[in-house]
């Protein structure tokens, strides 16, 4: 059951936030103004939090159930999150402050934070898989593209499905014949396959936490996985009906 | 430094900086929650651009305290492996809880307070921020139950080298983290209250066309403030009941009964790493205590007076003297709030869980050349952070309510009109 939760959380954070990254990533090529890059951050920025705390609950659930795994995980691969860490905060805080200074400058810097932080957490991601499949060096290298393509093409998805005019026409165009929802359903797929493939190698079952934690925190957190699911439910079908235009 | 003091002092400057922005962001939460309820309930127009004016505050603060919660989560793992390894069972349930019960639903509706605010039901709206204001209650008593723990490990018991959980209750109900939840949340009030206090104290004192809204916030602050002051006194003096002898021998400094009890510390624990060579710095403990009773003595001396004075619609209006003073007192409670916790971390070295696990023997095995790595990257990010939310505070402070897309966007120099329903905003 711990496994589950785990898997569940990380799994809804890689299909979730994994789509904001793509976005990110391809930033300059979906909008080729300032005014229309502010409109493709838009179609994302009253989800991001919600999507990025996913992880953080993931994160949570590992310190909880599987608490010797979650120290030596951090710590063996502590320069790795420390990238992953860095880009995070810069891309975050490049969402949230663009639009407060209302210059060409700041939206500028905080387009390159947004940018550079997305590549910076895709790579890290891309290296830990790298390191967790224990792929040697010429093998890491694809690895790492692999999964940096998989948030492109993931987040070319989202923006085809979120974004109007231009931008989401230059997000379509390398899907070819197949339409926006069907590409999102199958990096969805891809995105699900490559963290089983990853969790699966991690030895979850031999770290599980004592049996008197577990006995608290599980039917807790089960309890309340679908209050927690429906809380985000909530939040698109109220605000997922805005389409910024393009 | 050798790697345990960068690793603290990393560990030192991400929690000293998210409780600076967590700190205002409580605060201003209850407050704001106090607002957003009467413009909901008597449909008072100057209620609802309060709302969103110092919503606008409350939220250009708040991303900066979620970004160094995550760094801080994460380095508990990354730099502190030795603590999840011994004391996992119980610091990683409560850390689990507080992202399932109270950060998965803040963030959720976080979103939907920001971005909801013409699409929903305003009755809607409302709860939406007494959940986003009641999960951040429920997160700090979370974290302060962990912490909590470390000053006073209560309910758990070490067998086969690491800890187990033995009595649930003992550890959600431990008074070191009671009292600390009581003081904590009552500190930041007062950090939320004398922000508003300040900055309407500021608009006022320039005249500006906003007395109507800034005389009530302030009223608010001030009305605010001092009861949470005296909140903060009451379960700080209860907390005092369980300091650690280590730490009050320091705070007194008796360095004869610390030198005594280093010494027993070291006959029970002899082979605990780093005990008998790492001595909590005296000075240290005592600054950081120093500075948080002489800054509550000052805030004291502001709040008492203002509270009467706010009384007076004139003196609100009309008293620059008193509005200077009140401008002045905005930094206090930061500074109390950093104080205290320098009292409450430092002066339980060199324990991470006090009596039973070193801060030393927490450490990860990490080389000194990627902790300095990351010790400055984290210091310049988190020092950019900290300047550029200085600046856009008092930058969207100072131009009062004005209209804007929305609350993350630069507002526009027309000043706000009363807001009709699901005006833009």
């Amino acid at each position: 059951m711990e496994i589950a939760l785990l898997a569940f959380f990380a799994i809804g954070y890689f299909v979730l936030a994994g789509a904001d990254f793509g976005i990110g990533m391809l930033l300059p090529h979906l909008g080729r103004s300032p005014a229309e890059r502010g409109r493709v951050l838009a179609a994302i920025t009253p989800f991001f939090l919600a999507n990025e705390v996913w992880l953080v609950t993931a994160l949570g659930v590992l310190a909880g159930a599987f608490p010797v795994l979650e120290g030596e995980l951090l710590s063996e691969h502590y320069a790795v999150f420390t990238a992953l860490l860095l880009g995070w905060v810069t891309r975050d805080a490049g969402i949230w402050l663009r639009g407060r200074v209302d210059r060409a400058g700041w939206r500028a810097g905080c387009d390159t934070a947004v940018v550079a932080g997305s590549w910076t957490v895709a790579l890290s991601w891309g290296t830990l898989l790298a390191q967790t499949v224990e792929a040697a060096p010429p093998v890491a290298v694809p690895v790492i593209a692999a999964v940096a393509v998989l948030f492109c093409a993931h987040g070319l998805a989202l923006a085809g499905l979120r974004l109007r005019d231009r931008p989401r026409e230059r997000a379509r165009r390398p899907f070819g014949a197949s339409g926006e929802r069907t590409v999102y359903a199958l990096t969805t797929g891809g995105t699900v396959l490559v963290c089983l493939l990853a969790g699966s190698r991690l030895p979850l079952a031999e770290n599980l936490a004592d049996p008197a934690t577990l006995a608290l925190l599980t039917p807790t957190a089960t309890v309340l996985v679908p209050l927690l699911v429906g809380t985000q439910v909530w939040l698109w079908w109220s605000l997922g009906r805005i389409r910024p235009a393009g | 430094m050798d790697t345990l003091d960068l690793a603290r002092l990393q560990f030192a400057l991400t929690a000293g900086a998210h409780f600076l922005f967590v700190a205002l962001t409580l605060g201003l939460a209850t407050l704001i929650a106090i607002m957003q309820t009467r413009a909901t309930l008597t449909r008072s127009a100057v209620h609802e651009r309060m709302t969103r004016f110092w919503g606008r505050l409350y939220v250009i603060n708040y991303a900066m305290g979620i970004v160094t919660g995550l760094v801080m989560e994460f380095q508990l793992g990354m730099a502190w492996s030795g603590l999840t390894h011994f004391a996992g069972n119980v610091l990683g349930g409560s850390l689990a809880m507080e992202t399932l019960v109270a950060f998965f639903v803040e963030s959720t509706f976080l979103g939907l307070w920001i971005f909801g605010w013409d699409r929903l039901n305003r009755w809607a709206h409302l709860g939406v921020f007494w959940v986003v204001t009641l999960t951040a209650y429920a997160s700090a008593y979370w974290v302060l139950v962990a912490n909590g723990f470390m000053q006073n490990p209560v309910g758990a018991e070490v067998s086969g080298g690491v800890l187990r959980l033995t009595d649930a209750a003992a550890v959600l109900g431990n008074p070191t983290a009671l009292t600390a939840f009581g003081h904590v949340l009552s500190a930041s009030l007062v950090v939320g209250a004398f922000f508003v206090t300040g900055v309407s104290a500021y608009h006022l004192r320039r005249r500006t066309a906003e007395r109507e809204f800034f005389r009530r916030s302030l009223r608010i602050g001030v009305f605010t403030g001092l009861p949470a002051l005296l909140a903060v006194a009451a379960f700080g003096g209860a907390g005092f009941a369980f300091v650690q002898p280590t730490k009050e021998a320091l705070f007194e400094g008796d360095a004869a009964e610390v030198a005594r009890l280093q010494a027993e510390a070291v006959t029970a624990h002899g082979s605990a790493a780093g005990l008998a060579d790492h001595l909590p710095p005296m000075g240290l403990v005592q600054a950081g205590a120093i500075l948080m009773f002489i800054a509550f003595v000052v805030m004291l001396v502001v709040a008492v007076p203002s509270a009467l004075l706010a009384l007076s619609r004139r003196a609100v209006l009309g008293m620059r003297s008193w509005h200077v003073v009140l401008i002045a007192a905005i930094p206090l409670p930061f500074a109390a709030v950093l104080g205290g916790w320098v009292f409450r971390e430092v002066g339980r070295q060199p324990w991470a869980v006090y009596g039973l696990l070193t801060t030393e023997e927490a450490l990860s095995d990490l080389s000194p050349g990627v902790l300095r790595f990351s010790l400055t990257a984290f210091a310049v990010l988190f020092a950019l952070l900290v300047a550029v939310n200085v600046w856009m505070l008092a930058r969207n402070a100072r131009r009062g309510p004005v209209t804007a897309p929305s609350l993350l966007d630069e507002p526009s120099d027309a000043p706000a009109g009363p807001v009709p329903v699901a005006a833009a905003f």
